[in-house]
């Protein structure tokens, strides 16, 4: 079909397709190289399959109780990370419950550890300013990290 | 371009852990996510939030992308579905209370598949001029300039004369056209079904 432009078309079409590239910031296409760092990582990921602050229903019931608490779950083949969020705290269950490690990653890769007890919960403090994902090294060997959360 | 042999290529080679793959896949399709991101009019540090899901989300579905060749579809979707996200949250939080037409926030199917369609277009064209000898990428460099540059002042900076630069302007456009990479987008246009739906669903 494009066989049929002629110069000028080409030419036009050329000089699109070089300022589609050129608008891009560089830190954007650094943010996406850079995402190659988590390729093989031998854990199993949970995708976010529930937050307040985005389904309706929920968020209508607890506007009117507290304002600045927002739940979320992230969802694995294997088990299910509750969290909840309020003012002071970040709280957190694996379900079904099980004991181990959690640790929290941020975007410039420092990563901190926390327990997590027998029935599965667990806090994170302080909560984390910038973006995380958390990663569940469970005691049985099951190993879940989710998605980056902003808070 | 659904078939087209380079793309599905770097999908495998990325895949195995080829980092420079990777960077080549961000480079060529870092135009689509960015572009849909501005569609849905997000701040920079929005754009920043869905950027960091859609990059994190395609490492870890590399090896399980069933057609790699129809990557664009996929990162336009998925891009489509973060931003609805964003701005869903953001929106609700200014909103409280205001009852708000949620419609307002939705991009069209349709605009989404045309930019799918343009991000083949360009990065095929950019491809095809990556392809062509450094001379041709000159020139045409100069005649795409904005503003755009005279005769005159092309013939004082490459050195061709005046009387040459139509029909070395024609040259270059006829390799760009006979380029591997130009002629692998005219071949997958007519399989339009972009996202593997239904069409017009």
């Amino acid at each position: 079909m494009r066989d049929g432009w002629d110069d000028e078309r080409l030419l036009s079409a050329l000089s699109e397709a070089m300022k589609a590239r050129q608008a891009v910031p560089s830190w954007f296409i650094e943010t996406g190289k850079n995402a190659f760092a988590w390729h093989n990582i031998d854990a199993e990921l949970a995708q976010l399959t529930y937050d307040s602050s985005v389904d309706r229903r929920e968020a209508a019931v607890m506007r009117s109780e507290t304002a600045s608490i927002r739940a979320l779950t992230f969802t694995s083949a294997h088990l299910s990370l509750e969290l909840e969020v309020t003012e002071n705290s970040l709280l957190g269950q694996i379900i079904p419950p099980r004991g181990g490690a959690l640790e929290i990653h941020t975007r410039a890769g420092e990563i901190s550890t926390t327990d997590v007890d027998e029935i599965g919960c667990f806090a994170v403090d302080p909560i984390p300013d910038s973006p995380f994902r958390l990663r569940c090294r469970a005691a049985d060997g099951t190993d879940v990290l989710t998605g980056w959360i902003t808070l | 371009m659904r078939d087209d042999p380079h793309v599905v290529a770097l999908v495998t080679r990325a895949s195995g852990g080829d980092q420079d793959a990777w960077f080549e896949i961000v480079d060529r399709y870092g135009p689509l996510v960015y572009t849909i991101c501005t569609r849905y009019r997000l701040s920079n540090h929005d754009i920043e939030d869905v950027a960091q899901n859609v990059w994190l989300l395609l490492v870890e579905q590399l090896g399980k992308l069933r057609v790699p060749a129809a990557l664009p579809g996929w990162l336009a979707t998925t891009t489509a579905r973060e931003c609805l996200r964003v701005v869903t949250a953001t929106h609700k939080a200014e909103r409280l209370g205001t009852g708000l037409d949620d419609s307002a926030l939705f991009v069209a199917d349709a605009a989404i598949d045309e930019e799918i369609l343009m991000a083949e277009q360009n990065a095929a064209l950019r491809a095809a001029f990556a392809e062509l000898p450094p001379r041709c990428q000159q020139l045409l460099s100069m005649l795409i300039s904005d503003p755009p540059r005279s005769y005159a002042e092309i013939h004082a900076e490459l050195g061709i004369p005046v009387g040459s630069i139509g029909p070395q302007r024609a040259r270059c456009l006829e390799r760009l056209r006979r380029s591997s990479a130009f002629a692998a987008l005219g071949e997958g246009e007519a399989k339009i079904n972009i996202r593997g739906g239904e069409p017009g669903a």
